[in-house]
């Protein structure tokens, strides 16, 4: 047992700390550092300087062009990026689909996407949930009909994720409605600019067009896009949602946001109120316990040894702690958080904020916008359920 | 970064697994509570697997080993509710290790790992509550020899150990002291607790005591961080069990026709008790990896590891109770001397409160497993 990462560890991270110290632009992390709005331009910018890095894949194995890290190498890139203030990396493409593409793809899917993917040149989106599927994934109805060496797609996804920028979209349909819902599902890749493909984002609560709603109109995809076998997709979903694991806890960010909740508690004079300080300590604690959980599935991962069958609790726990610390970021700021002056999240904006600290403008909304975390990926209560089943049978 | 157990961790723990489970049933545990809370036998048979000279060198006597086979011992101690306090022997043989004279190392540590001395550690005071730093007790010197008065309490089987570790004021400052037992004007006044356990007052009046240190605060301290992580990992052991104990209750006792496992608002609860327990080894880990670093670095992952366990072991405590129902709530069913044991871990080594506020005092800008 030893708490200390490798000198071999500690190097490589010195290396992607000084990397990413040179190449994240400034005018970036910035607006991650003060949770300004991001636009697409910005996603895009670092997802290409990654990809030309060859670490926009930064999962991958070498035989698709990755660079092969270990767990505990990929969680400090992670991190490493997450303290400078990188944005988060889209996941849909080089996290989400890319495995799928790889463990159950053909040779020539491999060699047609991948590589859109790993440069980011190709913005991809998921295609999973339905008005009537939520948490009952496998209840979903768009159809798709084979007819010819074509799939006739109808029906509609939404909560799909920034598909407004979406070329490509992975979705689960239904080729089958025999036997149980699962079997009856498979996993289709789908070129957004195939006519009969409407999009429209869904404004939510916190002002922002986030997700969108997408629909298929007798929408014609060619056979060859279907990933490994007809009806099979719910085993390759779930082998994709397999390969989330720790990033879901998104430790790295919370402590990044843990440091930013103690600067706006300086900044609006709760800091030295105990009873503010002491929430903030709560979180500290519950950050420190995650991150121990998360390097407890690290080191599982690398020896081999004393499986942790514990993904459902990571999740839980890391959307609680976004959740929270959103949260104490608003009630730090109290009425001056409440403001809601949409320009003012944007960076520069040259306007006055009402006391006079233009970095409390997103506060309220991003713990608006957190609320999705306790919901998405598979909601808390489903978690719940699937870590009980593990524990109690 | 490695939190797999060595072969040789994975045999200790074996050993102490099948001590607790055929040398210590549920059985011989009412017996000693019913007999006072402490079975000197029991002391001896720990001894005899060495657990008493863990921390102890191997110069002395003892194994020569560390917190991470400390915790997992303490783990599977905690897994029996074992009542008889080896964690002081921990204690008393570090801190005789790390800061006592020659003299009185040679005099005690052989004896501490043997099993043939109990060394407790009695630094509690009324007033003090859990602040190391506050102590009515006084040490003077009086023809070279340091006399100490004062009063300690919930001092861990105190009126059974051979000899205590005590913190006085020598000159307005902080020393640590050993008293034996056989001291002039050294009194105990033993009880049970609430675990089924045992402890004491102990009384000093001009008593005759040898220093160990005279900077106490930084012996003091220490011995309470191990104290800390030997209560985190004591909890964890505790937790596990009780969470078997609940799961296996609750796929036997049936209501409603079906076995009441069945009920997601259990089913709930049950991944959330889950949740607690993984935190709650989690940050056990934590503190054992972290008792040997400075003592600030050390002090405040102790408070941030006690906290969790604090709040873990409140919640699977009380919801192993609520889970078995009325069955729960009976001193005749294992599961409320399991809660119970929680409960007293809590307020051992500074409660939850307690320990947020040392968090809150020792805030940094930056925070995390590393900093």
């Amino acid at each position: 047992m030893d708490l200390a990462f490798t000198p071999e560890e500690l190097a490589f991270r010195e290396e992607i700390r000084a990397w990413v110290k040179a190449n994240l632009p400034s005018e970036i992390s910035q607006k991650v550092h003060s949770a300004m709005r991001l636009s697409r331009d910005d996603l895009q910018r670092w997802a290409k300087i990654l990809g030309k890095k060859g670490w926009l894949g930064w999962g991958w194995p070498e035989e698709f062009g990755g660079p092969g890290w270990t767990a505990v190498q990929k969680h400090l890139f992670e991190e490493e990026c997450a303290l400078a203030g990188a944005p988060r990396v889209v996941p849909f493409g080089p996290v989400m689909v890319a495995p799928v593409i790889m463990a159950f793809g053909n040779a020539e899917q491999q060699k047609r996407f991948l590589p859109g993917i790993a440069s980011g040149d190709v913005w991809w989106s998921q295609g999973y949930s339905e008005p009537g599927s939520g948490s009952d994934l496998a209840s979903l109805k768009t159809r798709a009909e084979r007819v010819g060496n074509k799939y006739i797609v109808n029906g509609q996804k939404t909560w799909t994720t920034l598909g407004q920028y979406g070329e490509w979209i992975f979705c689960l349909v239904r080729t089958s409605n025999e036997g149980k819902p699962q079997t009856g599902i498979s996993f289709l890749l789908i070129d957004m600019k195939t006519p009969g493909i409407t999009v429209r984002p869904i404004k939510l609560l916190d002002g922002e067009c986030e997700v969108n709603e997408v629909w298929f109109d007798n929408v014609e995809v060619p056979a060859e896009n279907l990933v490994g076998e007809e009806n099979k997709g719910w085993n390759y979903a779930k082998h994709l949602l397999a390969h989330e694991r720790t990033n879901i806890a998104d430790v790295n960010r919370a402590k990044r946001e843990l440091e930013r909740l103690k600067r706006i508690a300086k900044t609006e004079g709760v800091y030295e109120d105990m009873r503010f300080r002491d929430e903030i300590s709560k979180l500290e604690v519950d950050i420190v316990a995650l991150e121990m959980l998360v390097l407890r599935v690290l080191s599982a991962e690398k020896s081999g040894k004393n499986s942790l069958d514990i993904a459902g609790l990571l999740k839980i726990k890391g959307s609680e702690i976004q959740q929270r610390y959103t949260e104490l970021m608003m009630l730090a700021a109290g009425p001056f958080s409440l403001p809601f002056i949409f320009e003012a999240m944007d960076a520069g904006w040259q306007g006055d904020f009402p006391g006079h600290e233009v970095s409390n403008a997103p506060l309220a909304a991003n713990y608006f916008n957190m609320r999705k975390t306790t919901i998405y990926g598979g909601s808390n209560e489903v978690q719940r359920n699937i870590v009980a089943q593990v524990v109690l049978g | 970064m490695d939190f797999d157990f060595s072969d040789d961790q994975e045999q200790l723990r074996d050993a102490v697994r099948k001590w607790v489970d055929k040398g210590y049933t549920f059985d011989r545990r009412r017996e000693i509570t019913h007999a006072g809370g402490f079975d000197r036998a029991a002391y001896t048979e720990l001894a005899e697997l060495g657990l008493c000279g863990l921390y102890v060198s191997e110069d002395q006597g003892g194994m020569g080993m560390g917190p991470v086979e400390g915790m997992v011992v303490m783990e599977e101690l905690g897994r029996g509710i074992v009542l008889e306090p080896i964690q002081h022997a921990f204690i008393a043989g570090a801190v005789l290790e790390g800061y006592a004279p020659d003299a009185l190392k040679a005099a005690w540590l052989p004896k501490i790992a043997g099993g043939e001395a109990i060394v407790v550690l009695a630094h509690q005071e009324r007033k003090s509550r859990y602040n190391t730093h506050k102590c009515d007790a006084q040490a003077q010197q009086q023809d070279g020899q340091w006399l100490i008065t004062g009063t300690k309490s919930m001092v861990a089987v105190g009126d059974h150990a051979d000899a205590f570790l005590v913190p006085a004021m020598a000159s307005g400052k902080l020393a640590l002291f050993l008293v034996a037992k056989e001291a002039k004007g050294c009194t105990t006044s033993g009880y049970g607790t609430q675990d089924g356990g045992r402890a004491a007052e102990l009384q000093l009046n001009q008593s005759p005591a040898s220093l160990l240190t005279l900077d106490g605060q930084t012996a003091l301290s220490h011995a309470v961080d191990i104290g800390i992580a030997c209560a985190c990992a004591e909890g964890v052991g505790v937790m596990d069990k009780t969470m078997a104990i609940t799961v296996d209750y609750m796929n036997t006792r049936k209501q409603f026709n079906t076995t009441i496992a069945t009920f997601q608002a259990l089913r709930h609860r049950v991944a959330d008790m889950k949740m607690q327990l993984e935190l709650g080894r989690s940050m056990s880990y934590y503190a054992s990896l972290k008792l040997n670093t400075p003592a600030s670095e050390r002090h405040q992952a102790m408070a941030r590891a006690k906290y969790q366990l604090g709040n873990s072991m409140r919640y699977v405590g009380q919801q192993s109770v609520q889970l078995h129902g009325g069955i729960g709530v009976t001193d005749e069913y294992i599961v409320s001397h399991y809660f119970k044991k929680l409960t007293q871990l809590e307020m051992t080594f500074g409660d939850t409160l307690h320990h947020l506020g040392e968090v809150s005092a020792s805030m940094q800008e930056t925070a995390g497993v590393f900093a």
